[in-house]
């Protein structure tokens, strides 16, 4: 093998067979003082695996001939790695790196089998000798192609940093700018698509969400979610579309998948340029939004930042998480804020209505002395119901800064409710003439007194708002309404009392359930939903509970409420005192 | 029509003083089924009520008479019906929305301009 490679005409070839290629990389080899080589990730166990090689290596350090040598150095092939270092050669590390070929001083030679075996799928994966590789000495490529190798050494760092990375289980990442809007299409699909544990995807435009909806990432990420119990969080500003097209991607109680919308107009969420992509907490990808008005991925972005540098990356999580904490947070302002609006609302229409009335009726009674008893009447219907709305607002305020007073004496609770209801029951004899469409019973089940240390008037307040409600409901149905009131110990010698009233009413409607016994619950249009808030204040301020459930086994719904007892009326404490 | 008694009753009375003709109702489906055509010229009608609504009770009642004229009334705070003013009334050619409390007078002379029995730059009871 003497070639004076000077001299040699320059060509250009393609070198096929094992064997053939084994000859051309000798001949290669041998000749060179100095090589510069690269590799992708399977290399170093190609190049150790396969014994002809290895000779190849060990003569190549008997002749101590100077190679530099790049690869993409993971867990995977550590060990190889480490093992090509003995032969002599200064190794380095690039993350990604795909190339495979070699430049001697005048020689160049690219093998294309890697990637080959690559396509062919796993089962090809075992090594194998390199079937094939392009060989030329062509000064101007020669050239080039070393200039390549120089930038990619430049970016590389030293093998035994990364060793040392590797073995300390922390690799610091890389971050890359990704200039090709189609390679940044097909990384963010990849991302989506190797995600183990968790996605989060900030989207900044309302097209932004289109185009992803175009691209079927909403769909690929819900099934994720469903079948692979994959964390997807999307966050993405709204409009009517969206928000229709989102209650249909959603639409089953799927709590792995959650998109949070805002208003981009009116949160303080600026970020409206750029996508972000987080996979497992591990891969950020950053999309630049370039022209926003294109309908395709590819014409819509510009650069995009892709890392998996660990503080890179938990960054965005961290970006991401408060975003989402701050779109609840204003949520939960936008719902406090509808409340207050509420408020004014029901409580405007509820004061003008009697007040109204009573001006009207000021007015008429100068002209209209043949009515004024009616009138009269009128006057003070409005005027008491008034009172009560002032009463009761009153109520709701001082139970909200807690400072409700309670005129506490000891009195027996079942005196107050039979009392009570005697006078309900007049009322409705009197006030309706159909008692016969209208029940209401009373039963103190182990007739016995039971002594509550309370404010008489609060909790005749309460129970009252509590059979107003009933009575109100019960008789809007077109059976004969019912309200049935108990009064019992909740266990025998139990220190808590417990009062249910239940009717046969229409039950308690699904919407406002959860929300019976806040401020502004009514079904109604008379009222102002301030009743069941204010027995919740005053039953919770004497250290009892209230609760409501639909009847199980009939129709309507059963309130209940619980003090604690002080003395029963077995008991000759009380008497004694 | 208004579900409030105290409201129908005492509108009732003043405007009966004032010359008109009254049929009051407190049940939005009781009026819509008692409806008669081409006897009103006028609905004075609450927007809140139970079960059906004074601007749907109106849209069902304008399909038996067109040519009924409309005002509507409320307790509420107007902003409450800011889109509905700008959008439905717009839609329906409603021109009225009375606030609660409105003295007599001022109500009876709307309603007479809006029956076109006085001018509006007169305030001069001037009856046709």
């Amino acid at each position: 093998m003497t070639l004076t490679s000077n001299n040699s005409p320059e060509r250009t070839e393609v070198i096929y067979g094992s064997e053939n290629v084994l000859d051309a990389l000798l001949q290669f080899v041998f000749k060179s003082k100095t090589i510069d080589s690269c590799g992708d990730s399977r290399a170093p166990s190609l190049i150790m695996e396969i014994k002809e090689y290895g000779k190849l290596l060990i003569e190549l350090k008997k002749r101590n001939i100077k190679i530099r040598y790049i690869t993409d150095i993971s867990k995977d092939n550590l060990g190889y790695c480490k093992d090509l270092m003995s032969f002599n050669m200064e190794l380095h590390h690039l993350e990604g790196m795909k190339a495979n070929f070699s430049i001697s001083d005048s020689e160049f030679m690219a093998s294309s089998t890697l990637s080959q075996e690559e396509e062919e799928g796993e089962a090809q994966q075992s090594s194998r000798p390199i079937q094939q590789v392009i060989y030329t000495n062509v000064k101007d490529i020669v050239r080039q192609q070393k200039y390549v190798f120089e930038s990619f050494w430049n970016r590389s760092i030293p093998s035994e940093q990364r060793f040392k990375d590797i073995e300390e289980g922390d690799i610091i990442g890389s971050t890359e700018i990704i200039q090709i809007p189609i390679k940044t299409k097909e990384l963010f699909i990849n991302l989506v698509k190797k995600s183990k544990e968790q996605v989060l995807l900030l989207l900044p435009s309302i097209n932004a969400f289109f185009r992803e909806e175009r691209l079927g990432i909403f769909n690929y990420l819900k099934e994720s979610a469903l079948k692979n119990g994959i964390n997807v969080k999307i966050l993405t500003p709204t409009n009517d579309i969206i928000d229709r097209i989102i209650q249909n991607i959603k639409n089953n109680n799927n709590n792995n998948f959650v998109i949070q919308c805002f208003e981009n107009t009116s949160t303080d969420i600026k970020i409206n340029t750029i996508t972000i992509l987080v996979v497992d907490s591990k891969e950020s990808l950053v999309i630049e939004k370039k022209d926003d008005s294109k309908e395709d991925f590819i014409d819509a972005i510009g650069l995009a930042t892709y890392s998996t540098s660990k503080s890179t990356v938990l960054s965005y999580v961290s970006v991401f998480e408060s975003l989402i904490n701050q779109i609840k947070l204003y949520e939960q302002l936008k719902v406090h804020g509808k409340m207050q609006n509420e408020f004014i609302n029901i409580a405007s229409h509820e004061l003008r209505t009697p007040t109204h009335a009573i001006l009207a009726y000021s007015d008429l009674l100068p002209h209209h002395p043949e009515k004024r008893d009616e009138i009269i009447q009128g006057i003070k219907r409005n005027a008491t119901r008034l009172q009560r709305l002032t009463e009761d607002i009153l109520d709701v305020t001082k139970i909200e800064s807690k400072t409700l007073n309670l005129h506490k004496e000891i009195f027996d609770l079942s005196d107050l409710l039979s009392s009570t209801i005697d006078d309900y029951k007049n009322n409705i004899e009197q006030k309706d003439n159909d008692n016969d469409k209208f029940r209401l019973l009373y039963t103190n089940i182990n007739n016995e007194s039971l002594f509550v240390e309370a404010d008489y008037h609060k909790i005749t307040q309460a129970l009252s708002n509590i059979l107003n409600n009933s009575i109100f409901f019960t008789k809007r149905e077109k059976r004969v309404g019912e309200v049935y009131v108990t009064i019992e110990r909740k266990k025998v010698d139990s220190k808590e009392i417990i009062v249910k009233i239940k009717d046969n009413g229409p039950g308690i409607d699904d919407d406002i359930f959860p929300r019976l016994f806040t401020k502004f619950a009514t079904t109604s249009t008379k009222g102002t939903g301030l009743g069941l808030f204010i027995c919740k204040g005053i039953i919770e301020a004497h250290g009892g509970k209230i609760w409501a459930e639909n009847n199980k086994d009939d129709q309507g719904a059963t309130f209940a409420f619980i003090l604690p007892l002080v003395y029963s009326g077995s008991n000759n404490e009380y008497l004694k005192e | 029509m208004d579900d409030e008694p105290d409201i129908t009753y005492s509108f009732k009375i003043g405007l009966e003083d004032n010359g008109f003709v009254v049929d009051t109702f407190n049940d939005p489906e009781l009026a819509s089924s008692n409806f008669k055509c081409d006897l009103y010229d006028l609905l004075l009608l609450d927007i809140k009520m139970p079960k059906l609504n004074g601007i749907d009770f109106y849209c069902h009642m304008k399909k038996m008479d067109n040519k009924v004229k409309v005002c509507f009334i409320t307790a509420s705070e107007i902003y409450y019906f800011e889109r509905i003013t700008k959008e439905i009334f717009a839609q329906l050619g409603t021109k009225r929305l009375f606030r609660k409390p409105i003295k007599l007078d001022d109500l009876v002379n709307a309603l007479k301009k809006e029956l076109g029995l006085i001018y509006s730059n007169n305030n001069s009871n001037l009856k046709n």
